[in-house]
């Protein structure tokens, strides 16, 4: 019988829900929480696998998309073989022409941010290192819409609104606006996992200090990020959680500046608050890079009710990586 | 003086020319005209969010010949973010009124639905906002529009010059769609009302947050573009504490003490620009909504309930729009 801790171990229909998943094959051997949450979220997160290898963004949906295949692909790495191959091959199927992925297949093939997330989550087979470094190429041509010249000159004389130094731009979600935080700190993430500096990959290191400097730019006044706006019409905007998490273990190998500091600080005093497994599944990750306490947010987490139920499958995966932080931080290669 | 035809050919030559340069500006630029003949707008005094919101909705919804027996119908909110002390999302209150009013009326289903535009949580922003336990006490389903399976919809009108957007099956789906906005000013759109309210139903995961591609392509060309391609059947728009100033985020609460229900979102709008102290001619989007979407002329639109009676002092908003209210 699988139970929660706090929890009811009467309760028939969580017991029957993994009685045909072999939940021994779940192997958790780094967790530092409850090993028996995390194998339920784990099965329970396999369950949800679609027959095609990919998995929906609802538990309620039969559309496959890329971002939670590729949170649930890095949460279930150590899953039975079958499973996590099947997860790839159905990557490797829905790469676009370009190099890039789509928002789920049969999306329009211009591609998106979630490229940077499908290069990871394939960074173990071999048999994919053609595709990932099409996608690392895609990538660095990708760049948000400040980075034209005639964009630059129009933020900096016409459209002052929002504060921000065009000079300093990352990666926007899709193709044709401007850079934002979350593309820009997962596409630091997935450039930081080129293997070499080879070719036309050259700019890398460019590509990636000027995403920084982005970063940097965009923070809020008191703290860490929201989607980028940090100063609109005069008035500081409120940081999220999330997003200052993700930007956070983007900017991993800058533990000591100031705005990373004062960020850190904005998500420990944040943290202890949340109350959704997303936001606060991210915390705990960001929290334990920066070398952070995180034992009673993990208390928390595994806390929070009907955790496998979740209707959002990428939360659901995001909280299975944060139960099992070293390993997923040594994924995001950003272990401390 | 008599026409050779060289130069009839040279007259010819310059009169296509010339027509197709400027038939896209003489053209309409939406497939049709779905306004009604005439518009019904109720205008309700509600002086709190209180549980007796039901009371109100469920009269203020027998003002109208409305059907919604069997029918699944989709409550709209505007759910953006939670900042303590803004008044920035649609009262959970006044949603949980008219679930239980068009569950009252026989519809098969009441679904909430929203997609947050700056929010990537929408879990954090339900459980923040006081959603999550009405949601869950009164047993109403919310399904997250960012996460919805998309469809790809050709658009019905041309302001933007996208052709189609990908939209969420549970909208497109939806047999009677509820748009609730907050009655807000907005620093991009001037107002954020029933029409701009639908960029919630814009996905995040195909568009990003914020759905940054609608603020490139005009953001009052693509209230234009999405009003026209996803219908609002009604509108109930919680005025009860309004926001204006610098919004749809960081304005100030100014409290209106009322409620707008329409049988159309332009006339919703216009009357809500109205008791904002706005002229709603002077809104881009419903000056253009006026001429294809719906009624924004008072003489075509049955006022029932209070009368609209514009605030001494009309609702502040960034310099950009305050010829909203300049003389």
């Amino acid at each position: 019988m699988v139970t929660k801790p706090g929890g009811s171990d009467s309760d028939p229909s969580s017991s029957r829900r993994f009685d045909n998943k072999e939940i021994s094959h779940y192997k958790v051997p780094t967790v530092t929480t409850d090993p028996i949450v995390l194998s339920d979220l784990l099965a329970e997160l396999a369950l949800r696998q679609l027959p095609c290898g990919g998995w929906a963004a609802l538990a309620s949906s039969s559309q496959p998309a890329i971002e939670p295949t590729c949170y649930s692909a890095l949460a279930l790495s150590s899953a039975p073989v079958g499973e996590i191959a099947r997860a790839q091959d159905f990557l490797l199927r829905t790469q676009n022409p370009n190099g890039s992925w789509p928002v789920f297949p049969g999306d329009d093939q211009e591609g998106g941010w979630i490229t940077s997330l499908a290069v990871m989550a394939l960074r173990d087979p071999a048999s994919a290192i053609p595709a990932r470094f099409k996608g690392f190429d895609w990538l660095l041509n990708f760049a948000g819409r400040e980075s034209n010249w005639f964009w630059k000159w129009k933020f900096r004389t016409t459209d002052r609104h929002v504060r921000f130094d065009p000079d300093k731009y990352g990666w926007p979600w899709f193709p044709d606006t401007v850079s934002w935080v979350v593309p820009t700190a997962f596409a630091i993430l997935a450039l930081n996992q080129i293997p070499c500096s080879c070719g036309d990959l050259e700019q890398v290191a460019a590509r990636i200090g000027c995403g920084i400097e982005m970063l940097f730019d965009r923070a809020c006044p008191g703290g860490g990020w929201n989607a980028g706006n940090g100063v609109v019409y005069g008035a500081a905007v409120a940081p999220h959680a999330d997003d200052t998490a993700i930007a956070l273990l983007a900017l991993i190998d800058r533990r000591e500046h100031p705005l990373v500091q004062s960020a850190a600080q904005y998500l420990e005093h944040a943290a202890p608050a949340l109350t959704a497994p997303w936001s606060l599944a991210w915390a705990i990750l960001a929290l334990a890079a920066h070398r952070r306490p995180i034992a009673s947010l993990h208390s928390s987490l595994v806390a929070l009710p009907d955790l496998a139920t979740i209707e959002d499958t990428s939360a659901l995966a995001v909280v299975c990586l944060a139960l099992d932080q070293q390993r997923a931080l040594e994924a995001l290669r950003v272990a401390p | 003086m008599s026409l050779t035809r060289r130069d009839f050919l040279v007259a010819s030559a310059a009169l296509a020319a010339g027509a197709t340069v400027t038939a896209p500006f003489l053209l309409p630029k939406y497939h049709s005209d779905r306004r009604p003949k005439r518009s019904r707008v109720a205008i309700l005094d509600a002086q709190q969010y209180s549980e007796r919101l039901d009371q109100v909705i469920a009269a203020g919804l027998r003002l109208f010949p409305i059907d919604v027996r069997g029918k699944t119908v989709v409550l709209k909110p505007n759910l953006v973010d939670y900042i303590p002390g803004n008044a920035i999302n649609t009262h959970p209150l006044l949603v949980m009124a008219a679930a239980e009013s068009f569950r009252r009326l026989g519809a098969k289903s009441v679904v909430v639905a929203e997609g947050p535009g700056h929010q990537r949580d929408t879990q954090l922003v339900l459980s923040q906002s006081g959603y999550e336990h009405n949601l869950r006490d009164e047993k109403i389903r919310f399904l997250d529009l960012n996460r919805d399976e998309l469809i790809r919809t050709p658009l019905r009108a041309n302001y933007t010059g996208m052709t189609n957007l990908w939209l969420p099956r549970t909208v497109l789906e939806a047999d009677f769609l509820v748009s609730m906005p907050k009655i807000k000013t907005h620093h991009w759109s001037g107002v954020t009302l029933s029409m701009k309210n639908m960029f919630g139903v814009v996905p995040g995961t195909r568009y990003g947050w914020p759905k940054n591609i609608l603020h490139w392509k005009g953001i009052q060309e693509s209230i234009l573009d999405l009003c026209a391609t996803v219908p609002i059947h009604f509108v109930i728009a919680d005025g009860i504490v309004a926001m204006e100033g610098n919004g749809p985020l960081n304005g100030t609460a100014r409290p209106l003490r009322k409620i707008v229900l329409a049988d159309d979102p332009v006339a919703a709008d216009a009357t809500c620009a109205r008791l904002m102290g706005f002229e709603p001619d002077r809104v881009v989007h419903l000056r253009e909504g006026s001429r294809f979407l719906g009624n924004a002329s008072p003489a075509l639109i049955d006022q029932v309930g209070e009368s609209v009676n514009a605030p001494a002092t009309p609702f502040q908003a960034v310099p950009e729009f305050r010829h909203l209210y300049d003389l």
